[in-house]
């Protein structure tokens, strides 16, 4: 503990030199070495800690000595600790008792392993060694070999020695600033700042040969804090120790460096590790934890008889999270194996969990999301392919019921075209006439326009029950016009069968969304059903009646009635069904057409016998503009 | 006197084709009359005169078949032209069966139109004028007092004299005389001919007829053509 930022350590030390050669003497070398591996029962360790439990250092090297000696030999081990509390009972005979007491205590259970922790516990187990644990592997800690060597350890005894080199935290320094130009190095004023100061210069007069180097010593703390915060932005400051300043008031080093590095204005760093939370960014030691862990090392080798000799405790660089963010500096600048102190966990650390959840319910969504969108689009294609052999049927279905009605056509299309031959014979005998009668003349030339015109619309007509559709031409339009359109298309027909055909249109408009053609198919394919059941069943006076009507303001209904024979009862459902007739002629297409063309437009069909004798087909559509 | 024009009862349901006949006929020098159906014309039967009728086939309401039993009862004298969409075999057959005089295909040239109306007002000019003979015939021998009917029958049924006399429970000279009287009303001079105005008046098959025959044969259409 000798370069320890705590001062009572530091001046037992100090105080301990003259009693050190005489021990030398007394103890001398006993090069007893490794001691015989340990059978039967768990390994004694006796921990020494020199002063009382409340010291940080030594707490900090004890628990992370005890810690690594549980967990290595899986708590098949006995610890003891002893607090020897040298600083408040320093005197010999305080001293005495305490070996005396100690040898009595562990009569029955000598130690095997006496950790000292710090050089007066060292002094104290090497002093007393004989009566409190014969033959145990001394392991001591908590200094530099220059002390080690002050203290004229026996050579059996083995230490875990702490060595700093300032020059690491400059290191520290520069890898964290590469652009800084200026060092700053601050010490105290009392004895152990200058050794400190002596030290620090002789160590980065080779490292920091590029910069401009400015020692700052023998201020009061108030012009130490004043010159830190006037430092140019692109400097480093080190703050080795300030045990007392220039004006001779005493600190403790880590207060007076945290008054420091409060004020900086760059960032400020220190070779302790007890340093960091006081706003220093951060430095490279041997820390109290690695001292103990090094300590434990050795207590392992010889509790398992394994030769033990000096080790070095591994020097440690340790930052303060908090203040690289202040002066952003990146932390991918640091050394491999940097403590990272009072280091904020980022959301991602502090919610990884609630994060990952997110995440997975975000990709199981999009996942879901894009399942649906392509399951869609799969249905899509497949409706729109169902959909295009369904208008290709509706089309085999359209030039089907053309030819079905192709002799009425032609007859309906011979009135026109006969009135126009006889109107034009008539015209020409009536100009041969030596008193032409000019009047008539004119009348049969407007008559055969009136007649040609009629001619073409049923020409028209015809070509719109044979128009082929590759995709629906969707239309908004009143079902009464293509009610009257196909009674048109039937009237021939009709008449040709004797059977009367009689509209019963709705009111008003019927406004209804759906292609008119595949409409128009569905009436002229219910129409040609009922009036050959009728005409094949001889009805005497056959009648077919279409009737519109609104239905509860969201729908709109259309029947087609017979006086037939109506339909059987078990075959009132499967009328619809594909390749069902009854006629020698039939394709069984007509109906079950119908049926999907209006479900195509949301609409449904059905059959029914009318109380009074013959059949009623009736299908229902959405009426256009409600949704 | 200037002569009546034969009238042609044109009846078709579709009006811009009745009219153009209409027209043709009239520059034909014929009278036409249009009905847009057959029960139209029924209504309004034409009392008499020389003519026609000129029906199209397919007609909504009566058919065919029922309207020319129909016509044939209420206006025997009048040929029917039948006018066709497609002259179908199994149509033309309907309609000769029906009892057609002639049987045209639409559109008709005007040429073959005029052909068969002609031919059609000649038949009817023939039916008329047998049917004047007859009701002439008729009402000579309605003027037959029962008794020469009776013998009248007999002897048209090829009875001799005597044959006469012993049906009648007479005497010959009886029958004779009767004979005679028959063939002076009936401005007969020979057997021969009461025979025919007999076989004209359709009495010889009803020889078991004992009433006078009617004044007109429903028939009468059947026996021409």
């Amino acid at each position: 503990m000798q370069h320890g930022p705590i001062d009572p350590l530091r001046r037992n030390v100090l105080r301990a030199f003259a009693m050190l050669f005489i021990f030398l003497l007394v103890v001398l070398l006993d090069s007893g070495s490794a001691t015989a591996a340990i059978v039967g029962r768990s390994p004694r360790v006796l921990i020494l800690y020199p002063f009382d439990e409340r010291l940080p250092a030594t707490s900090i090297a004890g628990e992370s000595a005890r810690a690594r000696l549980i967990g290595e030999t899986a708590g098949k081990i006995d610890l003891f600790s002893e607090f020897l509390d040298l600083s408040r009972f320093p005197h010999q005979i305080h001293i005495d008792r305490m070996a005396r007491y100690l040898a009595e205590k562990y009569t029955d259970q000598r130690p095997d392993v006496v950790i000292a922790m710090g050089a007066e516990a060292a002094r104290f187990i090497v002093d007393y060694r004989d009566t409190i644990a014969p033959g145990a592997t001394i392991v001591v800690g908590g200094f530099n070999h220059e002390s080690g060597k002050m203290l004229a350890l026996p050579a059996d005894v083995v230490g875990a020695y702490s060595e700093f080199d300032i020059a690491n935290t400059f290191a520290l320094a520069r890898a964290l600033q590469p652009k800084a130009k200026h060092l700053f190095v601050i010490g105290g004023s009392a004895v152990f700042d200058h050794e400190w100061l002596d030290s620090a210069k002789a160590g980065l007069a080779a490292v920091a040969r590029g910069y401009e180097t400015t020692y700052l010593e023998g201020l009061s703390i108030d012009e130490f804090i004043t010159r830190a915060s006037q430092v140019p932005t692109d400097s480093i400051v080190i703050i080795l120790t300030i045990f007392a300043d220039g004006t001779g008031r005493n600190f403790l080093p880590k207060e007076a460096a945290g008054l420091v590095a409060s004020k900086a204005n760059a960032p400020v760093y220190g070779p302790y590790d007890t340093y960091i939370g006081q706003g220093l960014v951060g430095g490279n030691a041997p820390t109290f934890e690695s001292m103990g862990h090094s300590i434990a090392g050795l207590a392992l080798d010889a509790i398992a008889g394994r030769a033990v000799s000096d080790v070095d405790v591994p020097n440690t660089f340790f930052v303060d999270a908090r203040q690289m963010e202040r002066w952003g500096l990146s932390e991918k600048a640091l050394p491999a194996e940097t403590s990272l102190r009072f280091r904020q966990p980022n959301l991602w650390e502090r919610h990884w969990q609630l994060i990952l959840a997110g995440l997975a319910v975000v990709t199981l969504q999009a996942m879901v999301i894009t399942g649906l969108l392509l399951e869609r689009r799969r249905r899509f294609a497949a409706q729109g392919e169902s959909q295009l052999r369904l208008l290709e049927l509706v089309h085999l279905n359209q030039s089907a019921t053309a030819g079905a009605l192709s002799a009425s056509i032609a007859h309906e299309l011979n009135q026109p075209l006969g009135a126009i031959l006889t109107n034009a014979e008539a015209a020409e005998a009536i100009l041969r006439s030596e008193t032409p009668d000019l009047t008539i003349v004119q009348q049969i030339l407007a008559d055969i326009r009136e007649d040609d015109e009629r001619a073409g619309e049923i020409i028209l007509r015809l070509r719109g029950m044979l128009k082929r559709r590759s995709e629906i031409d969707w239309q908004e339009f009143d079902l009464n016009e293509v009610v009257a359109g196909a009674i048109n298309i039937l009237r021939a027909e009709a008449a040709n069968k004797h059977v009367s055909v009689s509209a019963e249109p709705s009111l008003g408009r019927l406004r209804v969304r759906a292609d008119k053609v595949h409409l128009q198919q569905v009436i002229l394919n219910l129409a040609t059903n009922a009036m050959d059941a009728m005409v094949e069943a001889a009805i005497p006076d056959p009648k077919l009646v279409l009737h519109t009507t609104l239905l509860g303001n969201t729908k709109v209904e259309m029947s087609i009635s017979d006086n037939g024979k109506g339909i059987p009862n078990e075959r009132l459902n499967s009328i619809f069904d594909a390749f069902y007739t009854t006629k020698p002629n039939g394709t069984g297409l007509g109906l079950s057409i119908a049926r999907a063309i209006v479900e195509t437009y949301g609409g449904k069909i059905w059959a029914d016998n009318r109380a009074g004798g013959g059949a009623v087909f009736r299908f229902v559509l959405p009426l256009a503009g409600v949704s | 006197m200037i002569a009546m024009k034969p009238f042609i009862h044109i009846i078709d349901d579709d009006a811009s084709l009745r009219t153009a006949l209409g027209r043709l006929v009239e520059t034909y020098g014929f009278c036409a009359v249009s009905y847009p159906s057959g029960e139209d014309f029924l209504a309004r039967l034409p009392t008499s005169g020389s003519g026609c009728i000129l029906l199209d086939l397919r007609m909504p309401g009566l058919s065919g078949t029922d309207l020319q039993v129909r016509l044939a009862q209420a206006v025997p004298l009048l040929p029917v032209i039948f006018l066709t969409g497609q002259g179908t075999i199994a149509e033309s057959v309907r309609a000769m069966r029906a009892g057609a005089d002639d049987f045209l295909e639409k559109p008709v040239p005007s040429k073959i139109l005029r052909q068969a109306i002609e031919r059609a007002l000649g038949q009817n000019d023939h039916r008329r004028a047998e049917h004047d003979q007859l009701q002439i015939l008729q009402s000579k021998v309605s003027k037959l007092t029962p008794r020469e009917a009776q013998v009248f029958d007999l002897v048209v049924s090829g009875k001799r004299n005597k044959q006469v006399a012993h049906e009648l429970r007479t005497s010959e000279r009886t029958v004779k005389a009767h004979r005679q009287r028959i063939m002076e009303k009936l401005s007969a001079t020979s057997l021969a001919e009461i025979v025919s105005v007999a076989a004209r008046l359709g009495r010889i098959e009803d020889d078991a007829a004992r009433t006078p025959p009617r004044t007109s044969s429903p028939k009468a259409n059947t026996l021409h053509r």
